[in-house]
């Protein structure tokens, strides 16, 4: 059997909205305003600030205490310890009783340790906070690093860095940050044989020295009654902030070339970077323009050439990395170890590039308006917009940086960035790493 | 409680919507009803490799990210044994440019050999990268295929071998395309400060010509009840020995998951769980132990992992740890544990709600599962669970002839 369509079956479907011309993009709107709110500011009796945010609209709330006992110090092991086991035994709870503790009140908690603060963060529903708060204040004020709970975390501890060390990733990065930041307590970073040395009276120590007198400030969010903050503040109050200021801050950067052999690796880890500077230098805005475009974003030049061109690796990124004192600049990047060679090759080439051609307009624009997306994007709501404000307060800034910011994506243009290259993209002056 | 409205065009593409007025960002998330799991047993890690063309340009639009980024927004997705899952977040005055990028992908992907030939090396460094290049970074691609002997849950989303992708052709990618990528195999989410009637006239502007595709039935292989202890050791160049004893629980939507979840909670806690206090505290034989479902739609596994202490063997832990797996079983929880448990869900679902991506990519994976009025009830399904029920399906869950182990073994 044959069938005809036959032509007066066909018609026209009704057409009610404009037709969709696919190939064209629709218009984009620039973002008009972002505003940026501080949170409520309570000087606590021992100096150190409270800063707290409300208006959530849900049940949520955090308490983040930060405290002067970063790793950078000639002990990292014992920083590192110190914050493992804060919550791990106090004068009336063993760290099984404290967990417990929280448990009934559906509390957690993380440490992070970075070189320079201990952040300790308590995550509770708003209703629950206070009364989590308590237990946890307890132990984290009356630790008393129990002897088996500091061989116990020794002990893993010992054997997580034995598993590390056999990532590339984490030579790369251990060597990068011992040559970049040599000549300062940054370079100071845990060896293997420091965990036969570990001594729990150095944690009491460090405890005493940078948990007790080393509160720096507090972030709070959460609605919260008044009530309860204010039995919040009597708390915290416990803690003195008068530990010594850190030493000047001098260091003495290497350059050139380090490669560290790995037998049998597929890939090699690769840290290419230099000293930079952070917020506060009159450089910054425009440099991470210059930064995302090198190798910021999804569609950045490293990304595009090196991943989405010549498929050498599954990720490659540039980054500013900034500390209170100074700033580094790095690039990272697994590529297989056959193409390692071919990688630096073309992370010079698109060096060379930024130093020799202007970027046009719309690649210049794209990377502005991409740039204040995702500033949008970290101003929103509570908590994302109070980690914007704990940025640059930690830099001794104020929220009105970001508006000075904004201004200086806008007015920068390219030669300005061809200028930056060619001050701060010098193949020669770079910091490289490999490993595998 | 989570509000949205929901409505399906003409052409199967179900949308869901979520107001919420505090935000200036949009999410759009569209979430593909097609996994690892629907791989061909020949050609496993495609759902994944066409996850990364995704993002190498459609019929009319050259390049993906390009156009996003210029909006102000960013993009990523994921692919699991069950589903794909992509998103794209910006700021919300742009919301048509993610509508025009994700329908126009939908519609038709432009497959070039270029892209395919970059994708492949891309996702070849991947699979190296996360995979073989890591200590312990091969034991799902080994444990699977132990647990699962039937469905396809036996192979990881990167695929069984680096070969699979390797062979793939412009003609196979094309065919999955064309099987998967459809209206009616995809939930699209959108989350903002918008008004219903504006999401409908500017979903059905963008998705409602997109031709209606039959959705293909999916007939997987059941996998049959495990009647017996399975065991494999593998040697590797590892500082420590580890161990996986993956045992077979329910599916996603079975009241098993949510006792198994619990379950997992109560004994792989650190510091309160047994599994720490008796293995690791009391009797020193591990150095760091846990227990966590997978939660994978199809039938999933609880699993208990952890690395040996030096000088320890998996003698002596097979030795102990049944022993304590039966305490388990024999004694019940008390229902002050029990309520904590359930607290403690309820503050980590109260902080995951708060984000709107997490919001719109739940509301997407409920939908597919059943119904996105999941992400307000399920918590109700956790709190009807009696200490009684956890501890008869502690007997059910924890016996050993449904239990497969994988042991990877220091040089």
């Amino acid at each position: 059997m044959f069938s005809v369509a036959n032509p007066t079956q066909i018609t026209m479907s009704k057409i009610s909205t404009p037709i969709l011309d696919r190939s064209v993009a629709p218009p984009l709107l620039p973002i008009e305003h972002i505003s940026f709110v501080g949170p409520q500011i309570t000087v606590l009796n021992n100096g150190a600030k409270l800063f707290w945010r409300n208006g959530l609209q849900n049940e949520t709330s955090k308490i983040e205490l930060h405290f002067a006992a970063g790793s950078a110090t000639k002990d990292p092991l014992t920083a590192s310890l110190c914050a493992g086991l804060l919550i791990n035994g106090s004068a009336t709870r063993t760290a099984k009783q404290i967990q417990k503790a929280l448990d009934a009140v559906g509390a957690y908690y993380d440490v992070s340790l970075s070189q320079e603060s201990s952040v300790v963060t308590l995550y509770a529903l708003k209703d629950q906070l206070l009364k989590a708060y308590e237990i946890f204040h307890e132990s984290l004020f009356t630790a008393i690093f129990p002897i088996k709970e500091v061989q116990e975390l020794v002990h893993s501890r010992r054997q997580k860095y034995t598993v590390q060390e056999q990532k590339v990733n984490f030579l790369a990065q251990r060597q990068f940050q011992r040559s970049l930041m040599a000549g300062s307590t940054y370079a100071n970073l845990i060896q293997l044989a420091d965990f036969d040395r570990a001594d729990r009276s150095q944690i009491q120590a460090f405890h005493a020295e940078h948990y007790l007198k080393g509160l720096k400030k507090v972030f709070l969010v959460g609605d919260l009654s008044t009530e309860h903050v204010l039995e919040l503040e009597v708390l915290l109050n416990a803690y003195s902030s008068d530990i010594a200021e850190r030493a000047p801050f001098s260091w003495q950067p290497e350059q050139g070339a380090t490669h560290i052999e790995q037998e049998g690796a597929l890939q090699s880890a690769l840290r290419i970077g230099r000293p930079l500077f952070n917020k506060t230098h009159p450089d910054f805005c425009a440099f991470s323009v210059l930064n995302t475009i090198l190798g910021d974003y999804f569609g950045s030049r490293l990304m595009s050439n090196i991943r989405e061109d010549k498929g050498y690796t599954y990720g490659i990124g540039s980054h500013v990395v900034e500390n209170t004192k100074f700033g580094y600049f790095v690039i990272g990047t697994e590529v297989g170890v056959s193409t390692r060679e071919a990688t630096f090759l073309e992370i010079q080439h698109e060096f060379e590039r930024l130093k020799t051609e202007l970027v046009c307009e719309e690649e210049l624009n794209l990377v502005k308006s991409y740039l204040m997306g995702q500033l949008l994007k970290s101003a929103d709501g509570p908590y994302a917009m109070l980690d914007l404000f704990a940025n640059v307060e930690t830099m001794g800034l104020d929220l009105s940086y970001y508006d000075h910011y904004i201004a200086q994506i806008k007015a920068v243009d390219a030669h300005k960035l061809q200028e930056l290259a060619k001050r701060y993209l010098n193949w020669e002056e770079m910091l490289i790493i490999s490993a595998g | 409680m989570i509000a949205y409205d929901r409505f399906t065009l003409a052409n199967g593409l179900r949308v869901l919507f979520h107001k919420e007025p505090a935000t200036p960002m949009a999410v759009v998330n569209v979430l593909y009803d097609v996994g690892a799991r629907d791989e061909n047993p020949e050609q496993t890690g495609f759902a994944h490799l066409f996850e990364h063309l995704m993002f190498g340009g459609s019929k009319h639009i050259a390049d993906f990210d390009a156009p996003l980024q210029a909006a102000g927004g960013q993009s990523n997705a994921f692919t699991s044994n069950d589903i794909t899952n992509y998103y794209d977040v910006l700021p919300a005055h742009n919301l048509d440019t993610a509508l025009w990028l994700e329908s126009d992908r939908m519609l038709a992907l432009a497959f070039t050999p270029k892209s395919l030939e970059v994708q492949r090396q891309v996702v070849i460094e991947e699979f190296k990268q996360r995979y073989l290049n890591q200590p312990y970074g091969d034991a799902w691609l080994q444990l699977r295929p132990l647990a699962y002997q039937k469905h396809p849950y036996r192979w990881a989303t990167i695929g069984k071998n680096i070969k699979h992708i390797e062979d793939a052709t412009m003609d196979d990618v094309r065919a999955f395309f064309q099987k998967h990528y459809h209206p009616g195999n995809a939930i699209l989410c959108i989350v903002g400060n918008f008004e219903l009637a504006t999401i409908k006239e500017k979903v059905s502007h963008y998705f409602g010509n997109i031709p209606a595709q039959a959705k293909s039935p999916r007939q997987l292989p059941t996998e049959p009840p495990q009647q017996k202890f399975r065991i494999k050791t593998i040697q590797r160049n590892v500082p420590a020995g580890s161990f996986y004893y993956a045992f077979k629980m329910g599916k996603r939507l079975s009241d098993s998951y949510y006792l198994a979840d619990l379950l997992s909670d109560h004994i792989g806690n650190e510091k309160t769980g047994i599994l720490y206090t008796e293995l690791q505290r009391k009797k020193r034989l591990v150095s760091e132990i846990t227990a966590y479902i997978t939660g994978s739609i199809d039938e999933g596994l609880f699993v208990i992992t952890g690395k040996l202490n030096p000088k320890r063997t998996f003698e002596e832990l097979e030795a102990a740890i049944w022993p304590v797996l039966a305490q388990v079983q024999d004694k019940k929880m008390s229902k002050s544990a029990l309520q904590q448990l359930i607290l403690k869900l309820r503050t980590a679902k109260a902080f995951q709600d708060q984000g709107l991506l997490n919001r719109a990519m739940n509301l997407s994976f409920f939908e597919l599962l059943a119904t996105a009025d999941l992400l307000n009830t399920e918590g109700a399904r956790y709190e009807q669970i009696s200490t009684t029920q956890l501890q008869q399906y502690a007997q059910e869950l924890l016996s050993k002839n449904r239990c497969s182990l994988l042991q990877i073994q220091p040089k």
